[in-house]
């Protein structure tokens, strides 16, 4: 808890540093998380559907910002009618229950992927995620 | 020149023989669909289990991560050619606005695809897991055309989830609508 609070503040920190005034919340998910190790996953999970490149839709969306921005927002993507009516936003929790059970969370996902079950994995993957932007 | 009762009892007996012939190779088969697929959807699978199966042949992890996936796209198929796939032979006949009592078989069928929906995402979901292995074996041994395949094979999937899977019910609710009642 006490580290949770310390990343959150150092967080705080470096956006007032960098002249953005605006928290950033980073989970104890994410902040946990190895993206290295993630990059891994995605690529032996989600690389087949998705592309970590801006504008780049395959089968699934682009996962370019993904963390932090809303569901089913991005252009040229033509989302699941489950999707379309979702109204998320994509942070670590959002995201963690999701891609835990993906059908669980948004019955009539046209997502075929049955979930990461391993919590390690999700969060490297998802502290991965945080970082394409 | 043979007797009459005895051509009668070879040609009989010819007869016989061409029937259990028949029989006796029909019944070490598998059932055969009952009815039959559109012919776009049979070429297709045709060369999908063609291109899978000369990737069992690749060294190495494509090999196998290949022969793992025929498995699975062969029992798929075998699936959707038993009753996921056929109703949508009737669209052709749908679409210019006739519709005959003898369309009743693909009812069942639709009621099939219906209840068992969740079950046949679920094997889109094992077909994903099997091509994002067979992607990152490719990956691995840069083998561009199993790369190729797993590619394609995931949009084949979706295909199925988002036109093929949905039209099968829709057919199976206009049906309902259509046929005279007791039908």
């Amino acid at each position: 808890m006490q580290v949770h609070r310390s990343i959150v503040t150092l967080a705080w920190l470096l956006a007032a540093a960098g002249g953005a005034m605006l928290p950033v919340a980073i989970s104890p998910a994410a902040a946990a998380g190895d993206p290295a190790a993630g990059k891994q996953v995605f690529e032996t999970a989600c690389s087949i559907c998705h592309s970590p490149q801006q504008g780049h839709n395959m089968v699934g969306p682009s996962l370019f910002g993904v963390v932090g921005r809303k569901s089913a927002s991005v252009d040229g993507y033509n989302y699941s009618p489950a999707f379309k009516t979702l109204g998320v936003t994509w942070d670590e929790a959002t995201l963690d229950k999701y891609l835990a059970g993906p059908r669980a969370m948004v019955p009539g996902t046209k997502m075929t992927y049955g979930g990461l079950k391993d919590d390690t994995k999700r969060a490297n993957l998802i502290a991965y995620l945080a970082t394409l932007k | 020149m043979r007797s009459r009762p005895a051509a009668t009892r070879s040609l009989a007996a010819l007869a016989f023989g061409v029937w259990l012939g028949w029989h006796g190779s029909a019944l070490a088969q598998p059932a055969a669909p009952t009815h039959e697929i559109p012919q776009s959807l049979r070429i297709e699978h045709q060369e999908t289990i063609e291109r899978l199966t000369l990737l069992t042949h690749h060294a190495g992890a494509v090999g196998a991560e290949a022969r793992k996936a025929l498995t699975l796209f062969r029992a798929h198929i075998a699936r959707e050619e038993a009753f996921i796939l056929p109703p949508l032979t009737l669209l052709p006949e749908l679409a210019d606005g006739t519709v005959t009592p003898d369309m009743k078989w693909a009812l069942a069928m639709c009621d099939r695809v219906k209840s068992e929906r969740e079950q046949i995402f679920q094997e889109h979901t094992q077909i994903t897991d099997a091509m994002n292995a067979l992607a990152a074996a490719a990956r691995t041994a840069h083998d561009k055309v199993a790369q190729e395949f797993a590619e394609a094979a995931v949009g084949d999937s979706l295909n199925d989830v988002e036109l093929l899977e949905p039209m099968v019910l829709v057919i199976g609710e206009y049906l309902r609508t259509k046929l005279p009642a007791g039908q």
